[in-house]
């Protein structure tokens, strides 16, 4: 087992280091100037080149890119060429609120999810079914700036129960924490939901075909303890797949959702970023995106052996 | 050691109060609501140095947290500000200036002579008007710990107006240490002796910046006018938050979650205007104006025929409405300068009075021998004025004949290409739009647009000998009648010229919350002091 996860995370290196180029080239090949935009309106175009030559985007994009990479090896993500922070440090500030808007998402999305889809299966060809299949396209289908705007319309501006927006650090009370967070993981978990609730009611669908559950429920097994004990558990790789396939789409989501709720979180940093070409800022978040990616593939990987001891066997 | 549940529970308890205290005490020591204003400004603050950009919401930061010697009163006249006396010796050549008592750093130390000269020079070298003043300078230098003198090597009439100007980068007065970093540098140090004082602890860059009201600092006595007069703090503290969607602004604004928001959408503000708890306020009459940059380098607009041929296309009102809608946030406007302003004129503006007119922009077309060559217009898409304008432009143009190219692209890839001087169809550009304050536009040398220096000079590059010696006129003209004379002339010469256009002028609104009020109406930069919270 060490050794499967030693060689899966040496084969990250690789998917790292073309992230790391695309990211590069497509950032520098792409228009923009960020020393125009640091320099203000009215300045003169010289002005504008010292500070070019300050940041050193005047030098050759392969040098810029080596002295970037050589950062890179030793861990330094480079410095915002705004606020001359750290990379680290800011995202460092922005992961609290980023990593609790996905946790509660995650949490919400998947217990529901999940019994939407065997219900909806339990269920299969009633109303009850198309009503389930029936929100979860709508949820695949609605933006998530549509579902935040309307919730913030409803429960905040009309209903007055919950802030339009912001983020309350857990240091300050679970319950402030908490109310900031609602809206936004109900606005960023639809898609989520819809995603995963199809794919249990697909592999449950399946898995109740099976002969062993058809003996299961031919010697009296109830309904409950038939679906969540016996089916679920033999459903749960594929349902565990889309959940760390769905990561991508939590990422994409959160980027908006943190604008529209002003959540101060990473996402928010690197929408900020790209609007002014803070070139270390946004290699620097997508770097880190893509390994969290990728590590959350290689979670869900070795958790197929503990899901399905045949797998591990 | 045995594992119970009351051991778990007392280790778990203390866990939670170990995360939870810095929080708590950080909250514990935040002033009341009641005593905060929560602002939603503009845009982002993308460094702390408001001398070595040119960048409003730096200059935002610099009001608070540092001070000006001059400042502009309401009527854009300039009144002492960290100054206490001054006076010119009889050849106009020597100014002496005293700074007030009790002026004192947010570390404790006093403000110096020796902080204001350096100030000074760091200032002139990265102010537009600050390089007009530099040649002109002989020497800056202190006599003692509260005076100071600029000696000229010929009379500057202007010199008081620049030194309070609201208009970026102000003359704000730092430390000497930080004062006497390389202009191209940006300061290290945010250590002023304003209204406030920027809490590092509490901003978090990019999402809120904290400001603290400053208790070593003494107003003046005067009322507040402009941002002259006594800068009074009635609040404990300001926080700006950066909130790029406005939809969410509006909507945080009328939960009650903000104070204060400087740009509602124009087509939200009936929804602001018809709630009971804002006030929609226009702070600011000037405005901006809206300024189409021509490029002189290249085909077509290297043709004076046909730059004055854009004169008789361009409708500003067709290149408003779409944006402001109601004619109350915009006008249109003929003169060279901003309408509003005091030079504002009519001279040669037969072509705005008569409106458009196709058929003379043909005839000058024709006479300026246009061959058909595409124009190359850059288009920002992500800021709605400038795309409206864009859009409706390249009709107006298309309609008298011109072959219009128009590039979409945001914001970010306008500025770069504008900087270009290759070729249209070389990754150049032939025109492009932007904005500028109704201050900026109310005099000749504020902003590098109106210069007509060639290539040393602003986007566009445009060259002409007698406008320069008519802005020099103006610097040495000593009333404002004189300047009115000089600032005619000007725009005669301009709109035969035809160096840069205008598409309009208009006013942002701000909207608040009904329970702050005290605002004051000062160009270019939002105040917060005097700004009373009930």
């Amino acid at each position: 087992m060490i050794g499967t996860i030693v060689r899966r995370l040496l084969s990250m290196l690789p998917v790292m280091g073309v992230v790391a180029v695309c990211v590069f080239l497509l950032l520098h090949l792409a228009p923009g100037d960020p020393a125009a935009i640091i320099a203000g309106e009215n300045v003169s175009p010289e002005n504008i080149a010292r500070i070019r030559a300050q940041l050193g985007l005047d030098q050759p994009v392969w040098r810029q890119f080596l002295v970037w990479v050589g950062s890179l090896l030793t861990g330094d993500l480079g410095q915002s060429m705004f606020w001359g922070d750290s990379v680290t440090s800011l995202i460092g500030q922005r992961a609290e609120p980023t990593i609790s808007l996905a946790f509660t998402t995650v949490m919400v999305a998947v217990f529901l999810a999940i019994g939407l889809g065997v219900l909806a299966a339990a269920c299969a060809g009633t109303l009850v079914d198309r009503l389930v299949m029936g929100f979860a396209v709508m949820g695949f289908s609605v933006p998530v700036f549509v579902v935040g705007y309307l919730l913030i319309f409803v429960f905040a501006i009309n209903l007055k129960w919950l802030p339009v927006q912001g983020y309350t650090p857990i240091s300050e009370g679970v319950a402030p924490w908490l109310r900031n967070l609602v809206l936004p993981s109900i606005a960023l978990g639809m898609a989520y939901v819809a995603l995963i609730a199809r794919i249990t009611r697909t592999t449950m669908l399946d898995v109740l075909a099976e002969d062993y559950m058809r003996t299961a429920k031919a010697k009296g097994v109830a309904m409950r303890p038939m679906l969540f004990r016996h089916a679920l558990k033999n459903a749960a790789v594929p349902i565990a797949t889309v959940v760390g396939n769905g990561v991508a789409l939590l990422i994409g989501g959160v980027v908006i959702t943190e604008t529209v709720f002003n959540i101060p979180g990473v996402g928010r940093l690197v929408v900020d970023a790209i609007a002014r070409r803070d070139y270390p800022i946004i290699q620097g978040v997508i770097m880190v995106f893509s390994g969290v990616y990728v590590l959350v593939n290689l979670l869900v990987d070795l958790s197929y052996t503990f899901l399905d001891p045949r797998i591990r066997d | 050691m045995k594992t119970t549940r009351r051991t778990i529970m007392t280790t778990g308890l203390a866990a939670a109060a170990t995360v939870a205290g810095p929080g708590i005490l950080r909250a514990q020591t935040r002033p009341p609501a009641a005593r905060t204003i929560r602002a939603v400004p503009h845009g982002d603050i993308p460094t702390y140095d408001p001398i070595w950009t040119t960048a409003n919401m730096s200059a935002y930061h610099g009001a608070m947290v540092y001070d000006t010697l001059f400042g502009i009163d309401a009527n854009l006249a300039p009144q002492p500000q960290m100054v206490s006396g001054f006076g010119v010796s009889e050849d106009k050549l020597t100014w002496t200036f005293e700074l007030r008592d009790g002026l004192r750093w947010s570390d404790g130390s006093a403000v110096t002579s020796a902080d204001a000269v350096p100030s000074i020079r760091r200032w002139a070298v990265r102010s537009g008007s600050g390089q007009l003043l530099l040649p002109r300078i002989r020497d800056v230098s202190a006599k003692d710990d509260k005076t100071f003198i600029i000696a000229l090597k010929e009379p500057f009439p202007l010199l008081l107006d620049m030194l309070a100007s609201s208009t970026t980068p102000l003359c704000f007065i730092m430390r000497k240490r930080e004062a006497e970093t390389d202009p191209m540098q940006k300061i290290d140090q945010v250590v002023g002796s304003g209204p406030f004082i920027l809490n590092a602890g509490e901003t978090k860059a990019g999402n809120q910046y904290v400001y603290d009201k400053n208790p070593n600092y003494v107003p003046r006595g005067e009322p507040p006018s402009g941002i002259a007069g006594g800068k009074v703090v009635k609040v404990d503290r300001v926080i700006f938050q950066n909130m790029p969607d406005s939809q969410t602004a509006v909507a945080a604004l009328q939960a009650g979650e903000i104070d204060f928001y400087e740009i509602p959408p124009i087509d939200l503000l009936d929804q602001l205007q018809g709630d009971p708890n804002i006030t929609v306020e226009n702070l600011f009459e000037l405005g901006a104006e809206g300024y189409i940059g021509l490029n002189w380098l290249h085909p077509p607009f290297d043709n004076q025929k046909l730059r004055q041929a854009l004169l008789y296309i361009v409708k500003q009102e067709d290149m408003l409405r779409p944006t402001f809608v109601d004619p109350k946030w915009y006008r249109t406007c003929g003169s060279w300068f901003a309408c509003g302003s005091p030079i504002e004129n009519d001279a040669n503006t037969a072509w705005f009075k008569g409106g458009q007119d196709l058929a003379k922009a043909r005839a000058l077309m024709k006479e300026g021998g246009y061959d058909g060559r595409p124009v190359v217009m850059l288009q920002a898409t992500n800021i709605p004025y400038m795309m409206n304008a864009a859009t409706v432009m390249a009709q107006q143009m298309r309609s008298a004949g011109f072959n219009v190219q128009l590039a979409p692209m945001d914001w970010a890839n306008v500025v770069q290409r504008r900087s270009s001087k290759a070729p249209p169809d070389q990754g150049g550009w032939n025109i492009f739009f932007t904005s500028s304050g109704g201050l900026a536009m109310s005099n000749p040398y504020m902003i590098g647009g109106m210069a007509t220096i060639g290539d040393k000079g602003w986007f566009g590059w445009p060259t002409d000998e007698r406008n320069e010696q008519l802005r020099d006129q103006w610097l040495k003209a000593e009333t404002l009648e004189q300047r009115k004379v000089v600032a005619a002339q000007i725009q005669d010469n301009a709109w035969n010229i035809v160096p840069h256009m205008y598409y309009g002028q208009w006013v942002q609104p701000t909207a608040h919350r009904k329970n702050v009020t005290g605002w004051l109406h000062v160009p270019e930069v939002i105040p917060f002091w005097n700004v009373v919270k009930t």
